[in-house]
């Protein structure tokens, strides 16, 4: 596929812990610019090992990982987070926002480390929380917000230096069905504004947003 | 958002620990400020006791030691050792003038009080002494005494004081100096000598010398005419601050011993806070955090500990030895140095030595902590229950 953002090529990852386990193998993949793609499988089959080698966030036992044409398995590990922070926003299941913080803060923070000036980065931020429906919620902090809003709070802080390529692990995971009906709709109207969006996922609601729905079993690519 | 911000949040997310590991290092702190500052007070005050001695040499008994040395500047009880044939032998050396010192103790109020038996006329030119109120006059009956003696016991012209059992009238007081001349009884020598028993016997004599660029040969001289121990008022600063340096330089090294406990006490600190915070940290590198992005995050909370405790130290150090000062000044060696005179109540170099010191050994206690955070594999630290 020509248009490809994000490639692997015999992407695998071993861990040697007295004995071999193998959590990846051989993964080929092409995944198109603009795009929605669910990658699921079964608990342990190694999804998330394949989204953590995507996002350079691991480094890998064997293969190569292309984003935008550009290796990121040969880079160095300051270099991967330097490409993390201008290229790719992460949303994990368990939110994964800093307790200290406020809201505001919180999508602030890739901004600060991107070097954004400080004025720039509360004009960004107010404007993602407003789109996500948070706009009341700027000076909270994370625990004083329900599951559904600390997700959108994620989903804001990973778009705050607008990045091609969110990746999103088990986003509604730990969501009742009602948030998860609200989540949903917020990355269709982000998948809109032209983003590759790669969702791991055990639920067939959120599989059924994606235009690409890739299996894993035991490591390995079944169907796609 | 900035980085001082997250690390300022980071440091007082856990208040009692904040609270508990800033406590340290600002009691270690404060020990410092507090050596450094009653030091350097005790110092000032020394080199000010040493000028006002009014002398380029002082004749001392052979072997003396440098106790005894140090009381001649402290104006504490002096053996008496040289006889009147060496004051005169010396009295009779060209080119200086000298003045003999009998140095006892005398009690009022039941507190003691140097007592100095003196030549009356020689020691008023050779000190340039006036007199405040009264006369200036020395006898059999009469004494004069310091201006912070008459305050400090309220003591008037013509008032009765006992010494060693007999009653002296107050003749006279001098007007104030500022040192320690205004914290003494004057009486005439061979009084004096009559009274403790002394024979004709004096403590030390002060000389001055005519032309300074001599000193040398003055001092030739007066070993020659008499069987004496010369030294110059250099040379007794000298041993003096060395002998307080050197205590000085214990004390600071057991305060430097309480910051050394400090630091590992943010070491533990910091190393907890890095098993508490490993998911953050992995959300930090997820986000494009560089690993020395996330060691300065750390580095920066030690020195902040290190910079606010060493805040909290400076002044509870100054305050200290501020309080502290009066009842030091109870000591036998102090005793003479007014309390207030004694403390610098804030010195910006002793802050600025004190703050430096803790900020840096509160940042190389950092550095191994830091390290390890910086260290950590993003996935390892994110996947962290």
């Amino acid at each position: 596929m020509n248009d490809a953002i994000i490639r692997t090529e015999g992407l695998a990852k071993f861990y040697n812990n007295g004995f071999r386990t193998v959590a990846l193998e051989d993964v080929s993949l092409d995944i198109a610019r603009g795009s929605l793609t669910c990658i699921m499988g079964p608990s342990g089959h190694g999804k998330s090992t394949l989204l953590h080698l995507l996002g350079g966030l691991d480094r890998v036992s064997a293969g190569k990982v292309y984003i935008g044409g550009e290796e990121l398995t040969a880079m160095r590990p300051d270099r991967a987070a330097e490409f993390r922070s201008k290229r790719l926003g992460f949303v994990f299941q368990f939110f994964n926002l800093l307790p200290v913080l406020t809201v505001l803060e919180n999508v602030q923070m890739p901004m600060m480390l991107a070097g954004v000036s400080r004025n720039d980065q509360k004009k960004r931020a107010l404007k993602l929380l407003g789109i996500l429906g948070l706009q009341d919620k700027t000076h909270a902090k994370p625990n004083q917000l329900s599951g559904g809003q600390r997700q959108r709070v994620a989903i804001a802080r990973a778009l705050a230096n607008d990045p091609e390529i969110l990746m999103m692990d088990e986003p509604t995971g730990n969501l009742d069905s009602g948030s998860e009906q609200e989540l949903l709709e917020y990355i269709r109207q982000i998948h809109k504004r032209q983003k590759t969006i790669v969702i791991i996922t055990h639920s067939e609601t959120v599989a059924s947003i994606a235009e690409r729905i890739v299996y894993i079993r035991d490591g390995k690519v079944i169907t796609d | 958002m900035t980085f001082w911000k997250l690390i300022f949040r980071n440091l007082t997310r856990r208040k009692s620990r904040f609270v508990f590991t800033l406590s340290a290092i600002a009691i270690g702190i404060a020990s410092v400020v507090t050596l450094l500052s009653l030091g350097t007070g005790l110092e000032a005050e020394i080199r000010k006791q040493a000028d006002v001695l009014g002398a380029h040499l002082v004749v001392t008994p052979k072997g003396w030691c440098a106790y005894e040395q140090i009381s001649v500047l402290t104006g504490e009880t002096l053996p008496e050792a040289l006889p009147a044939e060496d004051v005169a032998k010396i009295a009779a050396v060209e080119g200086i003038r000298s003045v003999p010192y009998l140095v006892q103790r005398a009690v009022l109020n039941n507190n003691p009080v140097p007592m100095v038996g003196i030549l009356p006329e020689p020691m008023r030119k050779f000190k340039s002494w006036r007199i405040g109120s009264g006369e200036y006059v020395l006898d059999q009956n009469r004494v004069v005494v310091g201006h912070g003696i008459s305050k400090q016991f309220e003591l008037d012209i013509g008032d009765e004081i006992r010494i060693r059992g007999s009653e002296f009238t107050i003749g006279g007081i001098l007007a104030e100096i500022g040192n320690r001349d205004d914290l003494a009884i004057y009486m005439d020598l061979p009084v004096a000598q009559d009274l403790y028993g002394s024979g004709d016997k004096v403590s030390f004599i002060s000389v001055k010398v005519d032309d300074i660029t001599k000193i040398d040969d003055y001092i030739l001289q007066i070993q020659n005419s008499a069987n004496v121990a010369v030294v110059s008022d250099k040379q007794l600063l000298r041993s003096v601050l060395a002998i307080v340096g050197t205590v000085g330089n214990a004390l600071q090294l057991i305060a430097a011993v309480a910051v050394l406990a400090a630091c590992f006490g943010i070491i533990n600190t910091m190393m907890t806070a890095i098993y508490e915070r490993r998911r953050e940290i992995g959300i930090l590198n997820a986000l494009g955090a560089k690993s020395k992005t996330i060691f300065t995050v750390f580095l920066g909370e030690a020195a902040l500990y290190g910079l606010l405790g060493g805040i909290v130290g400076v002044v509870a150090g100054f305050a200290f030895s501020y309080f502290a000062a009066p009842y030091i000044g109870q000591n036998e060696f102090t005793a003479f140095l007014g309390s207030e005179q004694s403390v610098s109540v804030f010195d910006p170099g002793i802050t600025m030595r004190a703050l430096l010191f803790s900020v840096l050994a509160a940042s190389l206690s950092g550095i191994y902590p830091a390290r390890q955070a910086s260290k950590l594999s993003p996935v390892e630290a994110i996947s962290y229950e």
